[in-house]
């Protein structure tokens, strides 16, 4: 199977450069993962990636592929088109190869407050929800932050330092919906200014890519309708069916 | 509260004057349609019913403040040096500001 893969080596490269690869597989090559570190082990050991759980779960070998953000662990081989086209994260400064910097978009998530803020006395046991309550962060608790959205998302592009991110904001509104939480209104006001949510086009390729099949565009409307007091849906969101990249 | 048109504000102003921006040219087209004035004193007697005079003067100062978003949401988008952005902007409100006084002076006109 042939490749064409972004390579850049900070301390020996000038530029970038896309390098090709051509690479028998094993019958147990099945995802895209198995197949770059079969090039790993049998063509360039110094082609660098990140990856760890290979099953979808952790995020980290988020990249692009034939031109669309996914995970390459969760990538069906076979039905890639030749050559398959390999490139790290659009927009993120790239440290290495397929390794992007992910400081700005950490930073973005952290701006957020991912945690429970609750200054209640905390009860004997824990905080207790009900199954209703629970259900409601469904379709966002999901999100694994492997940065696929906000990375195709030309929103960040421009903004990417202002706006906080598809990411981000599912994040936001998985806090904001949460019954044990007691700053929705101050995470409301935080996101009311003209770059932090508001940056949204509702471009959707954040929904597109999301390799989980997460909605963050739907999320970022329903936090608009929280800010204008409308009682809209805040029930769980449904996963959507990921499109198959090709 | 805020006071300036940022964030939910100015996505609601351009929400609202779409929607009666609709309505409006939904209305007018269904007019011109129905009961199409044939002549210039039978145009500029429709227009001189106030209703109609009133309803075309908010369409114009929707069309403006949406205009006014829309455009501003493009050059925060894509302009970041804040020399060119604040003159960017302020040609855009000082055209839109003309464009406001041409309207009102032609409506002005009309029943002047």
């Amino acid at each position: 199977m042939r490749f064409s893969i972004f390579r850049y080596n900070p301390e020996r490269d000038e530029k970038p450069y896309m390098q090709a690869f051509e690479v028998d597989l094993e019958p147990t090559d099945r995802m895209l993962l198995d197949a770059i570190l079969r090039i790993k082990d049998t063509r360039d050991d110094s082609l660098t990636l990140r990856k760890s759980c290979r099953e979808g779960v952790c995020g980290s070998d988020a990249m692009n592929i034939n031109g669309r953000n996914g995970l390459a662990c969760v990538t069906p081989l076979r039905e890639l088109r030749e050559p398959v086209e390999l490139r790290p994260l659009p927009s993120f400064p790239v440290i290495r190869d397929l390794v992007v910097d992910m400081t700005q978009f950490f930073k973005q998530y952290h701006s957020i407050k991912p945690y429970l803020v609750n200054d209640e006395d905390p009860p004997e046991k824990e905080r207790p929800q009900s199954p209703q309550e629970r259900d409601k962060l469904d379709g966002s608790y999901e999100c694994i932050l492997c940065a696929c959205c906000t990375s195709q998302c030309p929103s960040s592009w421009w903004n990417p330092d202002k706006f906080v991110g598809p990411a981000g904001l599912i994040q936001a509104y998985r806090f904001i919906v949460d019954s044990r939480d007691r700053a929705t209104q101050e995470r409301l006001d935080d996101l009311n200014d003209p770059y932090r949510l508001f940056r949204c086009r509702t471009i959707m390729n954040c929904t597109e890519v999301c390799p989980k099949g997460l909605s963050p565009s739907r999320a970022i409307e329903r936090i608009r309708l929280k800010m204008l007091k409308v009682d809209g849906d805040d029930g769980g969101m449904e996963l959507h069916r990921v499109p198959p990249i090709r | 509260m805020r006071t300036t048109v940022t964030g939910l504000r100015a996505w609601l102003v351009q929400r609202v004057t779409a929607v009666y921006m609709l309505l409006f040219i939904l209305l007018f087209l269904a007019h011109a349609i129905v009961d199409p004035p044939h002549s210039y004193p039978a145009w500029r007697a429709w227009l001189m019913n106030s209703g109609v005079s009133i309803a075309t003067g908010v369409f114009f100062a929707a069309l403006l403040a949406h205009a006014w978003v829309g455009v501003r949401d493009v050059i925060i988008d894509y302009v970041h040096p804040v020399a060119l952005r604040v003159c960017l902007l302020a040609l855009l409100g000082f055209g839109l500001a003309a464009m406001a006084a041409w309207v009102m002076r032609i409506l002005w006109m009309l029943h002047g």
